[in-house]
């Protein structure tokens, strides 16, 4: 067995600044729910295919489950947690609601975040940019007609 | 499941990388983009006294088209080749491969170094410790039979990189730097054919950049792939076509170079007086090494080889018509 030392490590998660003391082979993910309680980043797959883990990482969308904890100190992590203003939904997630976009609600965190960096990216996509950003975000219920329509909503008043 | 323990080094530039490697040799991985690296470990295929992350050395990232040849970092996303305006307009197998590459979220984090040097794969080998323990060693494992080949005296594993084909068609080279020297090397010469090993490169070695000459007169590009999930998956095959025409419009060069081919990509160059699809694609068939170790039967994937092989020699002729 290798030898390992836990190490200090400082994350910017939704702009506050969190300090913890963790091994250095906890990946993002684990650090997320299991230290920060942010549980609204899911696991699922966990080798990177379904992108239910999926944070932004300096605004781009990665999966969070092949992302070393410790390698992304000094950079601005966004959770799903992070993107709503006190009460208040950000229009990204409202348009999933009022869509119906959401079934079981397992992919919807990452799905949503990979929307948000999305639109922030090109406010008006086509419905081929819009299927092909969310192309690594795997819906099980296979809601993505509503997703796409969701997302569309939002590009055509070029939100 | 969780990955297993390592110590963690995180160099500032590439000197202090190249130490490090140099003093740890093979005990240390390195690690850009983790996408492919990470799982690997996860399933325990490897299990490193320590991983050095190399995504925040700047100076190996970054795309700086000359007149001459044209460098990019391996550091550089594969996100930013993708989106490169001067890479899609000069070098479109490349950007082809590139945005073809899993989906936008992986290409936001995986590297062109990180992709070129991936492991090559087989169902066999590329299991968790629950499946291996019920198979016999194979040649990958240290063994000395083949799983996927009864009798096989060498390892078939399969490289599915996306981005090697697409560079060797462009007669790229690439730069490997140790402590107190460098070598360029063609991107052919990283591979040595043998799956259970499949790079030859030292362990001190550090990949830092790609080197794509600028070829002459008129020519174009393509890629095309086959996988199973359109957004995810590997390469099941794949062919990148590069073919130039002089000022008179002949062909002069015709080259195709499949990938998931088997352990290394492999090369066709054409006659060098036309680009003759059907010969081309009869050769792809030929060189495929249609073995059942992938996620579709290699007889499929020998066929579809051929067919990406014709594809991709078509939108080449047909970019370079509108071309001219």
């Amino acid at each position: 067995m290798n030898e390992m030392k836990k190490t200090a490590i400082s994350l910017n998660v939704n702009n506050e600044t969190h300090e913890i003391v963790s091994n250095p082979n906890k990946t993002l993910l684990e650090v997320l729910r299991d230290d920060l309680h942010l549980t609204g980043t899911k696991e699922s797959c966990g080798e990177g295919v379904c992108g239910s883990c999926t944070v932004l990482v300096d605004g781009a969308p990665v999966r969070s489950c092949l992302t070393l904890a410790v390698a992304v100190q000094g950079k601005e992590i966004t959770t799903i947690e992070g993107l709503r203003a006190g009460e208040k939904l950000h229009p990204v997630q409202e348009a999933f609601v009022n869509h119906h976009a959401i079934q079981c609600g397992f992919c919807s965190p990452g799905m949503i975040l990979t929307a948000y960096a999305l639109l922030k990216e090109n406010p008006t996509p086509t419905e081929a940019e819009i299927r092909r950003a969310i192309s690594g975000n795997i819906c099980r219920c296979t809601g993505y007609a509503k997703i796409v329509e969701a997302i569309k909503s939002l590009a055509e008043e070029g939100r | 499941m969780r990955l297993p323990p390592f110590q963690f080094l995180e160099p500032t530039n590439v000197e202090e990388a190249l130490s490090m490697i140099n003093t740890r040799k093979e005990t240390v991985k390195i690690m850009a983009g983790g996408t492919d690296l990470l799982n690997r470990m996860r399933l325990r295929l490897i299990e490193p006294a320590f991983v050095m992350n190399i995504s925040k050395l700047r100076n190996i990232d970054g795309i700086d088209v000359g007149e001459t040849e044209t460098v990019i970092g391996a550091n550089t996303r594969l996100k930013d080749i993708a989106r490169s305006p001067l890479l899609n307009k000069r070098f479109r197998a490349i950007s082809e491969a590139a945005f073809l590459v899993a989906s936008p979220t992986i290409t936001n984090m995986a590297t062109m170094g990180g992709n070129l040097l991936q492991n090559t794969r087989c169902i066999y080998y590329d299991q968790s410790g629950m499946v291996l323990n019920g198979l016999e060693p194979c040649h990958k494992r240290g063994g000395t039979l083949c799983l996927a080949v009864k009798g096989g005296k060498r390892c078939f594993s399969v490289y599915q990189g996306d981005m090697a084909p697409a560079l060797i068609a462009f007669d790229a080279r690439c730069v490997l730097e140790k402590k107190g020297s460098t070598r360029t090397v063609a991107v052919t010469e990283l591979f040595t054919g043998n799956g259970a090993t499949p790079f030859a490169i030292g362990a001190d070695e550090l990949l830092t950049k790609i080197i794509i000459p600028q070829p002459k007169g008129m020519f174009s590009s393509a890629y095309r792939k086959l996988r199973l999930r359109g957004s995810v998956d590997y390469p099941l095959a794949s062919a990148a076509a590069f073919v130039s025409v002089t000022k008179d419009k002949e062909v002069n060069a015709c080259r195709v170079v499949i990938g998931a081919a088997g352990a290394s990509p492999k090369v066709m160059d054409g006659p060098s007086n036309e680009a003759n699809w059907e010969g081309m694609a009869q050769k792809a068939y030929e060189y495929m090494e249609a073995v059942d170790n992938l996620q579709m039967p290699g007889a499929y994937r020998r066929k579809t080889v051929s067919v990406l092989t014709k594809r991709a020699i078509k939108a080449v002729m047909d970019r370079l018509k509108e071309g001219m």
